[in-house]
């Protein structure tokens, strides 16, 4: 597997592209040890192209792997391939394919956004024109088009992160490295970063995304590595990690305890949360005879039906039950 | 582009979400992130893009510096029916008058380190194509070159106003064309030495406070103490009390390079092979100054 830069006619690279084929990470063996603590432990995984989310408790050795990936720190063991790449052997090649957004403060408060954002345009390698025609498009693409001339001192906490993504942005990388990108985020500053993440995919640009906010992975996210202490829990696609549960949310409205009853007359078993009925059956995908005995049972009650459907896991039940089958 | 309006309503105006564009022109490695830094660090110290406060110390003290090869201009114009090749001050002493620059070393270096500690924008740099010597190259680079453009520019103009208010300025260009090799090298001399210095300190610390603190009292502590040592009569060998005049080390150097020796009034004067301890010293600062930015800027953990 071999990295593909395409050319232009005077031999200058244009846009890095990532790997032909193949996976865009591949750590094998990576161990990080520090003196008294293992950071990471042979952690070996391949990853495909797309939007990946690092999953893991504070401390967990989330930030020592962004460290190896990026060549800022040495594996103890093991080694890691980035778009094909050994970070070992060129760690400027790999950088020069990555976008990097940390989780704290890293930029300077008495300069524009344009400015900081060009600047780093310009230490991806891009021209000084190009970076700062660069700058303004991705400044305009996060939403800071009207603010981009301010000081990023006078910003809000949702201004900078939007920034520091778009530091990350300017140097139009293979793959960007996001720490905690919604961390100190209100519910509306998380939703609208969350969809910015979201629409990285459909650009080309592929995603480490590290947070210990599952529903974050959840939500943007169609691959999910877990890490614990270091150690690999689990990595897949997150669809496969939502199983079913063999629970139906019923919702009826108001008629709940009527519903309650007349299910207990079938034999199922079902309590009220949240003002819905949850109903326990053995229903699995595929099979839908169980669910079509619940419909019955509300037509036959007479009540309305507002919804019917079966409760998946969340990513936390799968994190803590996989991680407790590893201990 | 997508619009959402349709052709048909164009003329009521549309909003347009302009997307991602990739890039696919030119990209550099290396190299490149070191200029963009080089050129960054060299705007930051000059105040450029920045609010105008910041433009004033630089400016400042670029004319200050200045101030007299105007005076030994104006003055050699005025008199120059009466003397030929008048002269308050010799292109040696105006090297020595950069020295003044330290304020500038002493107020810059910091404000072109620090921040960059202080806001944590490290791991930004570093996770761009760029080493840790590329970036103690490109800030002490910024910082030598401003320096040596506010040194040489005041030589320039002395230069330039006394060949015009010569009575031939062929001649004059003539009798000093040693002073165009001179002149240069004394001043690379001297910038890079304050520059390594103001930098390596600042590498110290991210509070420019201290960092200019710490610079202006390296330069003044090694001072006092080098002329108390060779001002007192009762120490035997007091002359080599110079050598730790960190502030003069430059200059001295530059009595070399003009001069062929030390300077007679010089403390060093009275020391054999003085000149080439001057210069020993010089390199041994130069050195320790350049360890200090590479320990401080191995951005990679072992």
């Amino acid at each position: 597997m071999t990295p593909v830069d395409r050319r232009h006619d005077d031999g200058t690279p244009g846009r890095l592209d990532g790997v032909s084929n193949g996976p865009l990470l591949r750590l094998n063996g990576l161990t990080k040890r520090y003196p008294g603590v293992t950071a990471l432990d042979d952690i070996t995984l391949e990853l495909p192209a797309g939007r990946i989310g690092l999953v893991g408790a504070n401390g967990a050795g989330k930030s020592t792997l962004f460290r190896i990936l990026l060549g800022l720190s040495h594996p103890t063991e093991g080694h890691v391939e980035v778009c094909g790449i050994d970070v070992a052997r060129d760690p400027i090649g790999v950088r020069s394919r990555l976008g990097y957004m940390p989780e704290h403060d890293c930029l300077a408060l008495d300069q524009t956004a344009a400015d900081v954002v060009a600047t780093f345009g310009e230490l991806s390698g891009l021209p000084a024109r190009a970076a700062r025609q660069r700058a303004s498009d991705i400044l305009d693409l996060v939403g800071l088009d009207e603010a981009r001339f301010r000081p990023i001192g006078g910003f809000s906490t949702g201004m900078r992160q939007r920034t520091k993504l778009a530091q990350a942005l300017v140097g139009d990388p293979v793959l960007v490295l996001l720490d905690e990108p919604t961390a100190g985020l209100d519910p509306i500053g998380r939703e609208e970063m969350l969809l910015l993440v979201d629409r990285l995919g459909s650009f080309g640009i592929s995603v480490l995304m590290a947070t210990h906010l599952l529903d974050d992975v959840q939500q943007v996210c169609d691959h999910v590595v877990m890490i614990d202490a270091g150690r690999l829990v689990v990595s897949g696609a997150t669809d496969s990690l939502l199983e079913r549960t063999g629970l139906v949310t019923i919702d009826v409205g108001r008629h709940t305890d009527e519903l309650v009853a007349g299910l207990a007359q079938v034999g199922v078993v079902a309590v009220v949360v949240d003002g819905m009925v949850e109903a326990t059956v053995e229903a699995t995908v595929g099979d839908d005879t169980r669910m079509d005995l619940l419909r019955d049972v509300v037509a036959g009650l007479g009540l309305p039906l507002f919804r019917l459907s079966t409760r998946l896991t969340s990513l936390d039940e799968a994190f803590v039950r996989r991680s407790e089958e590893l201990t | 582009m997508s619009s959402t309006a349709s052709s048909a309503d164009a003329g009521r105006g549309a909003v347009y979400d302009r997307g991602y564009r990739p890039y696919d022109g030119p990209r550099g490695r290396r190299g490149a992130a070191t200029l963009a830094l080089y050129k960054a660090s060299m705007r930051r110290a000059l105040g450029l893009r920045r609010p105008w406060r910041q433009k004033v110390a630089p400016f400042v003290l670029l004319g200050v510096v200045t101030i007299p090869a105007i005076v030994n201009v104006g003055i050699g114009y005025v008199t120059r029916d009466r003397f030929d090749g008048f002269q308050i001050i010799t292109y040696r002493e105006y090297v020595g008058v950069s020295s003044a620059l330290l304020l500038f070393v002493a107020l810059v270096a910091p404000d072109v380190m620090c921040p960059d500690r202080r806001h944590r924008v490290l791991p930004l740099m570093f996770a761009r194509p760029l080493l840790g010597v590329d970036y103690v190259v490109a800030k002490v680079g910024s910082i030598t070159t401003i320096l040596f453009a506010f040194s040489f520019l005041p030589q320039v103009v002395l230069f330039v106003g006394n060949m015009l208010v010569s009575n031939s300025a062929l001649d004059y260009v003539g009798d000093h064309l040693d002073v165009l090799w001179k002149v240069p090298l004394a001043v690379a001399v001297l910038s890079l030495y304050y520059a390594t210095i103001g930098c390596a300190l600042s590498s110290l610390t991210d509070r420019r406070i201290v960092a200019g603190a710490s610079v202006i009292g390296l330069f003044l502590l090694t001072s006092i103490s080098s002329s108390v040592i060779v001002g007192d009569s009762s120490v035997e060998g007091g002359g080599y009390g110079g050598l730790i005049n960190v502030l003069a080390m430059p200059l001295h150097l530059r009595d070399v390079i003009f001069l062929g020796h030390i300077d007679p009034d010089s403390p060093l004067s009275g020391v054999a092979g003085g000149g080439l301890l001057a210069l020993a010293c010089y390199l041994v600062v130069l050195c320790t100054g350049a360890m200090v930015l590479w320990w401080r800027y191995r951005w990679v953990e072992r």
